[in-house]
């Protein structure tokens, strides 16, 4: 009976393995979007999406009005350093990345649409991330923004 | 984990159980006796009446070959909803919708019972318990082994396995106490990426009491003590009557969970409660 028991106990476990929900279904429209800095900057700043979602960088590039307006630039590599721990030209008390605080993150403000942000939801044109990007994006930060 | 692959692992539990107890029965099976075993299994347990308190298990034992049906209600309608006239008119949240489940166990060998469990959300759960320990010659406690697993979307998606132990402590002829730790793999729906706990481990503590020859008091509280733990800490209490074979159990509880991925992720809020019942036969 032990013997049964435990193949029983270990076919289960076994069972249960490697059983979670994928990501690739919350990331909707980008679907190797994962939350990693790389990954972010690849499929939501640097591209647009097949919901119609414009990418970031349409605007935030060095040669672009929303750079000359508060000086995010998403488009190059220097993308992480005008994010991360960086004050907000809109509202300078709050940072851009909050790293392991996304409620306290203006990106997240901007893209959530969130009420007493300056200026526009982004992106400026819809359609907006969905929620599985923003969820997405949420995570990145809640595990401390890392570089990678 | 793909469809397929959950079928193979459950045949192959199926394939040891079964296999298992073939190779023993051919060893030690004695010569089929004139009478009839007095398997006491089949005696009526007035501690441990039915083989579930409310949502936990009991560790009382499905006699062999014999099995037991359950239907489990919830009904939507949090019961502080509006004042005491709308609650009657609406017969105590029976017109509301609920949260339904279909249970059926099966007593595989002595000890070894197995089971499913389908609840409307189109959860289902395979459950398999073996009672190690029956309180008594020098044991205080009975000891049963809990498996589970179960899979939303018709077992189709987000497959929850648990493992847990039921301890009960039986008081003759008043009831029962219980103390069952249960771990749960991928208590958590979302995926691995996005969060911080994909188990939960938690302790479930009930007591049955029998206040009449018939008559119990039924309740449960099931605290998170590690891992993924949303909502509040899901409780049950309600009052029941044997019947025969029948148990009707009248309950209320501040959630709808009655699987173990359920009950991982608790109750809806600590302010809301829900009217339910448990109805259980026996067939033996």
């Amino acid at each position: 009976m032990p013997r049964i028991l435990a193949a029983v106990i270990i076919a289960v476990a076994t069972a249960g393995a490697a059983c979670d929900e994928r990501l690739s279904d919350v990331a909707g429209p980008t679907a190797n979007l994962e939350p990693t800095f790389s990954s972010i900057q690849r499929d939501i700043f640097q591209a647009s999406d097949a919901a119609g979602r414009l990418s970031c960088a349409t605007c935030h590039n060095p040669n672009g009005g929303a750079f000359r307006q508060v000086g995010l630039d998403l488009a190059s590599e220097g993308a992480y350093n005008s994010l991360v721990g960086v004050p907000s030209a809109q509202r300078p008390g709050v940072l851009r990345v909050a790293p392991g605080d996304p409620d306290n993150s203006y990106l997240m403000h901007k893209i959530e649409g969130r009420p007493g942000i300056t200026g526009l939801r982004m992106p400026r044109t819809p359609p907006f991330m969905t929620d599985g990007q923003i969820r997405i994006i949420r995570r990145w930060i809640e595990i401390g923004a890392p570089r990678n | 984990m793909t469809h397929p692959r959950m079928l193979t692992v459950l045949a192959l539990i199926l394939l040891l159980t079964t296999g298992g107890g073939t190779a023993r029965a051919q060893q030690t099976a004695p010569p089929a006796p004139a009478v009839p075993e007095d398997d006491p299994d089949l005696d009526l347990s007035f501690e441990q009446p039915d083989f579930s308190l409310i949502t936990l298990p009991t560790t009382l034992r499905v006699p062999r070959y014999k099995s037991a049906f359950r239907i489990t209600h919830r009904f939507g309608r949090p019961l502080g909803q509006g004042d005491f006239g709308d609650l009657a008119g609406d017969l105590f949240g029976l017109d509301s919708g609920a949260q339904i489940g279909l249970e059926y166990r099966f007593g595989l060998m002595r000890g070894l019972q197995a089971g499913i469990h389908r609840t409307s959300d189109k959860t289902i759960e395979f459950f398999s318990q073996y009672n190690v320990w029956q309180q008594g010659d020098g044991r205080p406690v009975g000891v049963g082994v809990l498996a589970s697993i179960d899979g939303t979307n018709n077992f189709r998606d987000s497959y929850t396995p648990a493992l847990g132990v039921a301890i009960s402590r039986t008081i003759p002829r008043l009831g029962a106490l219980y103390v069952e730790p249960i771990w749960v793999n991928n208590s958590n729906p979302e995926p691995e990426e996005l969060v911080d706990d994909n188990d939960t481990v938690m302790i479930g503590l009930g007591a049955r009491i029998r206040i009449r020859p018939t008559v119990y008091l039924v309740g449960e509280v099931i605290p998170r003590v590690a891992g993924y733990d949303p909502g509040v800490t899901h409780g049950t209490f309600g009052i029941e009557k044997r019947a025969g074979g029948h148990t009707f159990q009248l309950n209320f509880s501040n959630g709808f969970g009655t699987t173990m991925g359920q009950l991982a992720r608790g109750g809806v809020n600590g302010d809301d409660w829900y009217f339910g019942f448990n109805i259980s036969r026996k067939f033996f």
